[in-house]
């Protein structure tokens, strides 16, 4: 099992306001607020920490199967570059990476090194980058595999006779996938 | 206020956040924030903060939770407007 999440971090400038109010109250934590206000740079522990919370959100949804908006409720503690995220009795642990033009966000139950393939998009259109992003998965994860996603639009891999988990993010001109 | 006039009071604050139009055009109390409009996540609490704004009410943790898509938003803020 396996979440990610990605940040286009020029989009979250023009798309998201972090500074407008009760923005931050209404997705982080106390702990979580003061890592932002001690950060050398508050925007970018912002994505951090949200990206953290996807990813978990996105590996609890292949465990527990139900949608559901809590981000607050995924408590995140960091430790360098990595991060656990618990929410009620779930636990995981959070690899996240920070480029200059991205964050990109892998949570496992186990520690584990990041694995998530970057794709960036050749073109806009959520509905183009998406078939490019399925594109790429389905090329990397190579054999007969389909992509399959139930009615919760929880994805997964099959080839008639294997079952493989998959997660797959999309955000600006960003897009990544993770196989476990 | 009738359920009508809450969709057509909530209509504008989804829109800025929407990235398939279509499914836009053809919003219904079933349509989904995130599998058919396909706002971002990260979006969706722009969305619950507009709504916030827009009807001058404050929703909890307990209350965001189910707001994924147009029918549970329109419940929860009937529920805070005591409609």
């Amino acid at each position: 099992m396996v979440g990610n999440d990605i940040v286009d971090l020029n989009e979250a400038r023009h798309a998201s306001n972090w500074q407008r109010a009760r923005f931050l109250d209404k997705l982080f934590t106390e702990l979580e607020q003061s890592y932002i206000r001690d950060a050398k740079n508050p925007f970018i522990m912002v994505w951090r920490l949200w990206s953290i919370k996807e990813a978990s959100y996105k590996l609890h949804t292949q465990m527990y199967p139900a949608r559901f908006y809590n981000p607050k409720g995924f408590e995140c503690t960091l430790d360098k570059n990595s991060a656990t995220a618990k929410f009620k009795n779930f636990q995981c642990h959070v690899q996240t990476r920070v480029t200059s033009a991205y964050v990109i966000s892998e949570a496992h139950l186990d520690k584990k090194k990041l694995s998530s393939v970057i794709v960036k998009f050749k073109g806009p259109g959520q509905k183009a980058q998406s078939e490019e992003l399925t594109t790429r998965l389905l090329k990397y994860a190579g054999g007969a595999y389909q992509l399959n996603k139930n009615t919760l639009g929880i994805p997964a891999l099959s080839n008639g006779e294997e079952h493989r988990y998959v997660s797959l993010t999309h955000h600006g001109s960003y897009g990544a996938f993770a196989i476990s | 206020m009738t359920k009508e006039q809450l969709i057509t009071k909530l209509k504008p604050l989804i829109e800025p956040y929407v990235q398939d139009e279509e499914a836009f055009k053809n919003l219904s109390e079933d349509t989904d924030f995130v599998k058919d409009l396909k706002v971002n996540s990260a979006n969706l609490v722009d969305i619950i903060l507009d709504i916030e704004d827009e009807f001058d009410i404050r929703l909890e943790n307990e209350d965001m939770e189910q707001m994924l898509d147009v029918k549970s938003a329109m419940e929860i803020i009937a529920v805070k407007l005591g409609i």
